[in-house]
């Protein structure tokens, strides 16, 4: 084998012979984790091993390295090891520095070098071996192994040493300066106002790192951001108050092209097929003009005029216009009439109604009456999406646009949630004007700010107040002084001061009121509530009784939504859904209603995990799920009919937890194929918390293209990766990927793949042999404290802000521990991560020079 | 519930427009920003192309043989810009005779590949070969304006080729098709902030202002008790606060002399001339202002079914195209040609009217016209019409007549060149055109 390998080099010989030992020199295999603390000197310790393989390597007769040879591993091994070593010295030894020496330093990694005594001296290199000993992903598949129970025990000692240590010397981290993403910005909004805001038309998009859009480190503050959020604060405070001289403007929500339109879309009247369903905020009591269009094929025409259909206008369900388009007479005028764009013009014009709406939210929905079956007129439809074909002028209309323009002729500014929140009290005379003021704006301030609001912040929100009132009314006053309470960085950014008492480097406990904002931006995306405040602020947050109780209260809240969208919407990458269009020519029958199902299923998912309180193991394993009829087709349940979600049993082994989920499966291919490599990928870093590193340079093209679609994506993966250098990593990434071949590019599944039986077997980094996704999640659920470790790490990075890095790990360990006497409980890691040091304590700023 | 704002054009827009880069401030605070950018003393050239589909009646658009230009009845509109014209002949795009590929071929000059499907690649195009060099010093590399709404289109939009091929003008890479904005409101929106009239948007810059002097307070007090680190990341904030009101100070000032009151659209104007205009008026802004240096127009879509009542074309402009040598058709061709060029015209003259440094902005510009096919009735891939105005072109009042058959990306190489990007190719070019 290793001849074989040697065969086909032409680079480095040195590189292959390492190759050939399955070594990887120089490539960390988390890279982002720091460089620095793995350069080690020349390291004395080798193992006799390494000679003699380096010799097997040398007779093969192709290497002309021999200056590689000199130093420490032509030289027989020189014994310095203490006489009661510790269990870690003779398993390093035995088992890594055949790699991990000085010499070759594969993975960046020398452990010849380090003192296996002191184990905190080198507690960021032993904590990559605990890692990579826990997921069974070293010594690599080929090399000489120990026997499971020695490995736990060395990785045992070794945790132990790692947490004895952080216990005497805790290291809390330091998060930057936080500011509200966008996320978090528009909750706090809604919970500060009542009010729903567009926040992606406010503010500009925040970076990401570690996974999650809320790392204080890169959440910077570009000097647009500041003009964006002064903006942001006068549009939002306007709308808030409603501003009598709002601007008149169009607002349009598309349809995808891709949604089918044949069937009824949830949330719209009974009875109804296709179009949208929209929460718009009217600024204003006034006049709108509602505005629907149609569907036009990509030559132009008007698609679905053949028949008669009835559109109806609703708001909050209540119709406001039904009009009839197609039949005889459109549908003569279409073929009379070479001016197809007029006539579209004509039948759109009856899709409009202006009306009077009472400012405030409203559903306004727009959609068509359904046909019953027996006047059903759609033509025989090749695919399940009903606007495949996009020159098809027959068959059903779709709705294209629906546009709300506004607002006219307006005659106040209503009765609105946001304005009950804002005027706690409404002034009988100019004389308890001032008093109301300040009761208004003191209980905005103190949520905005989420801290009591000293007397002098709040004269400065009174000279707003005063300001506006002189130029106008009441009203004017507040939403002037509003604006600037939403531009204050006092808002915007979430700050933690150093207590002057403690020394420089060393750690502090938060201030409950500094606490109180960790969980609720933790828990909710959002500002804390009136309750938390009042407990923070009474000094009882600290309670431990007290705080449970919060966190408990804070999970059962609605609220606590966010911690899906946001928290398992990014570790999950259920967002990159809804940027993805699998090739229409594979998969025709995808549509935008199966996109949205896919996402909708594992939110609901991973919200009832969460809400009910489950062991978080039964996200792989869970034996029920969410579907609608549109799902439940696909995933070939009998017996589900309407838009509605429910829970249903799954009795399919295939289909249980997150493998089976079609989001999941379709987040982790390639548009037109499954990419193995990107599953295997997705399941390294997301449930073993072990990434692999980038590809190389100059990887070779996937072998594409009509000559390849006779081979499966097994097949021409296995030729891609030949390459022994490619092959190193994809051995881990790989099989993980393969086991779930029988699932394709969107999730359904199948049993051949461009005429080649599925092979979904493979070995696993840890020599388990899987056959299918049932093998591989029984594999991964043989170490629960792997999965369970990685999901407290992602959601201590999502809770604290803050890259996890080597002296977090006692503290995620210590969560683990604890959730595991709680079998494993969504609720236990969560107050495992609030309760730990990482989330409780920061550390002080170094002394500045 | 199905509720969702998910496919907002805005934000298909924000993606074209690169808005990580920065974004606008308020229209008023405009030429304050201006100031702050280059001065006249090295005026800065900017680069705009505009897309007609289906051709012109070529002979009633190019201009004879022989010294110096003459207006054929298409041209006649650009006739009091004379100075500032040059109409380029014989030019030919590569592909086959087809409307996506007349339209992605054009500033690409490359040959789209071959399919309905999301696959597509095509090449990168002139404009953002020039934005990649200029287009780095203002808030929008780029902007991308049409008229037509599809960005619903998808799948095959012309046989065997994609609607990608024919919804843009402009692509960032082969395979990075950039949208266009359809709406003049969201363009403004983007560019300028927030929507309203001009005097309420003075009227709200003025109360931005005293809201950032306030802020400043609360800032200095969060840094107390903060770490080195973090009080810098407010230093550089509190210095913003002193930079943007520095700028709404002397927009103040400038305001009174110098202001394009350009009120906020309500959304797309029912007429197509205003709705044209208003895009063009809205480039003009962005140039003036210095938002930005590139934008693409296109001012109908290949296979565009739309009519031109205002000028009483009530034929569709794709099955016009197709006039079969019909002499009546043939003629309201020409008519909509002239029409599409008296549009353009009139925004080459308002370039013209506005100052900018040391001339106006016509001045420091190189301007575009054409279609990416020459006879619609035949699809036919040359000789096609197009002609450029600006200052960038060095001189105008010329008919530069190249060699027959010379592939457009000769063209683009000597035009990118005028904007001091040297590139060996573009798409299929085999050299280059003397634009003296």
């Amino acid at each position: 084998m290793r001849k074989e390998v040697f065969a086909v080099l032409r680079c480095s010989a040195l590189l292959y012979a390492i190759q050939a030992l399955g070594c990887r020199p120089g490539v960390s295999p988390e890279p982002r984790r720091s460089k620095n603390a793995e350069k080690s000197t020349e390291g004395t310790f080798v193992h006799r091993h390494v000679t003699k393989i380096w010799l097997v390597a040398l007779t093969s007769g192709l290497l002309a390295w021999s200056s590689a040879l000199n130093g420490p591993y032509a030289a027989p091994l020189q014994t310095a090891v203490p006489p009661a070593a510790p269990p870690a010295r003779a398993f390093v030894n035995q088992y890594c520095v055949t790699c991990h020496n000085t010499r070759l330093k594969t993975g960046d990694l020398a452990l010849d070098a380090i003192d296996p005594v002191n184990v905190a001296a080198n507690a960021e290199i032993w904590e990559k071996v605990v890692r990579k000993l826990r997921t069974g992903a070293m010594p690599p598949l080929g090399a000489r192994r120990s026997d499971e129970a020695t490995s736990k025990h060395v990785v045992d000692w070794l945790e132990t040493e790692l947490d004895r240590s952080a216990a005497s010397n805790p290291n809390p981290g330091r998060p930057a300066l936080h500011r509200l993403n966008r996320a978090e910005y528009a909750n706090a909004i809604r919970d500060l106002l009542d009010l729903d805001v567009d926040v992606a038309s406010l503010l500009p998009p925040d970076d990401a790192a570690y996974g999650f859009d809320n790392i204080a480190d890169v959440l910077g503050v570009p000097p647009v951001l500041l003009e964006r959020y002064v903006d942001a604060a006068a549009e939002i405070s306007e709308l808030a108050v409603g501003a009598p001289d709002i601007p008149s403007g169009a607002e349009t929500y598309r349809v995808r092209q891709d949604l089918s339109q044949d069937r009824h879309i949830e949330g719209l009247p009974m009875g109804t097929v296709g179009g949208l369903l929209v929460r718009h905020t009217f600024p204003l009591d006034a006049e709108y003009v509602l505005q629907a269009k149609l569907y036009r094929t990509n030559v132009g025409t008007m698609r679905g005029l053949a028949y008669e259909h009835d559109v109806e206008i609703t708001v909050d369900g209540k119709r406001v216009q039904l009009a009839r388009i197609g039949g005889d007479a459109d549908l003569r005028a279409l073929f009379k009439n070479e001016n197809t764009t007029a006539l579209g013009d004509q039948v759109d014009a009856r899709l409009q109604v202006r009306l009077r709406v009472p400012a405030g939210p409203h559903a306004v929905g727009v959609s068509f009456l359904a046909k019953s079956a027996s006047a059903d007129t759609r033509q025989l439809q090749a695919f399940i999406r009903s606007s495949s074909d996009t020159y098809d002028w027959g068959g059903d209309p779709h709705i294209d646009t629906f546009t709300i323009t506004g607002p006219f002729n307006a005659t106040g500014s209503g009765d609105t949630p946001a304005r009950r929140r804002i005027f706690a009290c409404r002034p009988a005379t100019e004389t308890a004007e001032s008093a109301c003021a300040r009761t208004i704006l003191s209980t905005l301030a103190h949520r905005a700010y989420r801290q009591p609001v000293p007397e002098k912040d709040l004269q400065r929100l009174l000279t707003f107040y005063q300001a506006g009132r002189r130029d106008g009314t009441f009203d004017a006053g507040i939403q002037s002084a509003l604006q600037r309470i939403l531009a204050s960085p006092k808002f915007v950014f979430r700050a933690e001061r150093d207590p002057a008492n403690v020394t420089p480097g060393t750690p502090y406990r938060l201030s409950d009121l500094e606490l109180a904002s960790r969980i609720s931006f933790f828990l909710w995306s959002s500002i804390p509530d009136d309750e938390l405040l009042k407990v923070a602020e009474q000094g009882k947050l600290g309670t431990p009784a007290v705080l449970a109780q919060q966190v408990r209260r804070m999970l059962a809240d609605r609220k606590s939504g966010a911690l899906v969208s946001n928290f398992g919407g990014q570790w999950l990458q259920l967002r990159n859904l809804r940027n993805m269009t699998p090739n229409s020519e594979e998969f025709p029958d995808f549509d935008d209603n199966l996109r949205q199902a896919f996402q909708r299923e594992t939110e609901m998912f991973f919200e009832s995990i969460m809400r009910e309180d489950h062991n978080v193991l039964d996200l792989l394993s869970a034996d029920y799920t969410f579907v609608n009829e549109r799902l439940a087709r696909h995933y070939g349940l009998p017996g589900i009919y309407g838009s509605q979600f429910r829970r249903v049993t799954v009795a399919d082994e295939t289909r249980k937890g997150l493998f089976g989920k079609g989001a999941v499966l379709m987040v982790t291919s390639h548009v037109d194929r499954t990419s193995p490599v990107a599953r295997g990928k997705w399941i390294l870093q997301n449930l073993m918390g072990t990434p692999p590193p980038p590809p190389i340079p100059d990887v070779p093209p996937f072998p594409e293209g009509e000559a390849q679609k006779s081979r499966s994506v097994r097949e021409r993966m296995e030729q891609h990766r030949a390459n022994p250098v490619c092959a190193n990593c994809h051995r881990v990434m790989d099989p993980l990927g393969f086991a779930l071949e029988n699932f394709d590019a969107v999730g359904a599944w199948r049993t051949r793949d461009g005429g080649t039986p599925i092979d979904p077997t493979g070995q696993l980094a840890d020599g388990t042999s899987v056959d299918g996704v049932v093998m591989l999640r029984q594999a991964l659920l043989k170490r629960p404290e792997v999965l369970v470790t990685t999901l407290t790490e992602k959601l201590m990075t999502y809770g604290v802000g803050r890259g996890v890095s080597y002296y977090d790990m006692p503290a995620v360990r210590a969560v683990v521990r604890d959730a595991a006497r709680n079998n494993y409980r969504f609720s236990s890691l969560i107050l495992g991560i609030v309760n730990s040091q990482p989330f409780r304590m920061r550390m002080k700023a170094p002394v500045e020079n | 519930m199905f509720i969702t704002k998910m496919s907002l054009p805005r934000r298909t827009f924000l993606r074209g427009v690169g808005v990580s880069m920065a974004l606008p401030l308020l229209e008023a605070m405009v030429p304050a920003f201006t100031a702050t950018a280059k001065t006249a003393a090295n005026p800065r050239l900017r680069f705009g192309a505009v897309y007609v589909p289906h051709g012109a009646i070529m002979d009633q658009w190019t201009p004879p043989a022989g010294d110096g230009l003459t207006f054929t009845p298409i041209l006649k509109p650009l006739e009091p810009l004379r100075d500032q014209v040059s109409v380029i002949s014989n030019l030919f795009r590569a592909g086959e005779a087809d409307h996506a590929v007349s339209v992605a071929a054009w500033l690409s000059s490359a040959v789209p590949k071959r399919t309905e499907a999301e696959d597509v690649r095509l090449g990168v195009t002139l404009d953002q070969i020039i934005a990649k060099e200029i287009g780095r010093e203002t808030p929008f590399p780029s902007l991308e304006l049409a008229t037509e709404d599809f960005t619903g289109y998808v799948g095959g939009c012309s046989p065997g080729y994609s609607c990608a091929y024919m919804n843009t003008l402009a692509w960032a890479d082969p395979t990075t098709p950039l949208p266009m904005e359809i709406n003049p409101r969201v363009v403004f929106e983007r560019l300028f902030g927030r929507a309203g009239t001009a005097a309420q948007r003075v009227a709200r810059m003025e109360r931005n202002r005293s809201v950032l002097d306030s802020i400043r307070e609360d800032a200095r007090e969060l840094q107390n008790g903060l770490g080195a680190a973090d009080r810098a990341r407010l230093d550089g904030y509190l210095d913003d606060i002193r930079e943007i009101e520095r700028r709404i100070q002397q927009t103040e000032v400038k305001n009174k002399t110098h202001v394009t009151s350009l009120d906020t659209p309500l959304g797309v104007p029912d007429v197509y001339g205003d709705h044209a205009g208003l895009m063009f008026d809205l480039a003009t802004v962005a140039y003036q202002a210095d938002l930005t240096r590139v934008f693409t127009f296109m001012m109908a879509r290949e296979a565009s079914f739309k009519t031109y009542p205002e000028v009483e074309i009530t034929i569709p402009h794709h099955p016009l195209s197709h006039h079969g040598n019909n002499p009546t058709l043939i003629s309201t061709h020409a008519k909509l040609n002239t029409y599409h060029a008296s549009l353009f015209s009139k925004f080459v003259a308002k370039l013209r009217a506005t100052p900018d440094g040391d001339g106006s902005l016509l001045d420091h510009s190189l301007i575009l016209y054409g279609s990416g096919m020459s006879n619609g009735n035949a699809h036919s891939a040359g000789p096609l019409p197009l002609l450029a105005v600006g200052g960038g072109m060095g001189k105008g009042d010329r008919h530069i007549q190249t060699a027959a058959k010379t592939p457009l990306g000769n063209m683009w190489v000597s035009v990118a060149e005028k904007f001091g990007v040297e590139v060996k190719s573009i798409g299929g070019s085999n050299g280059k055109v003397d634009l003296g």
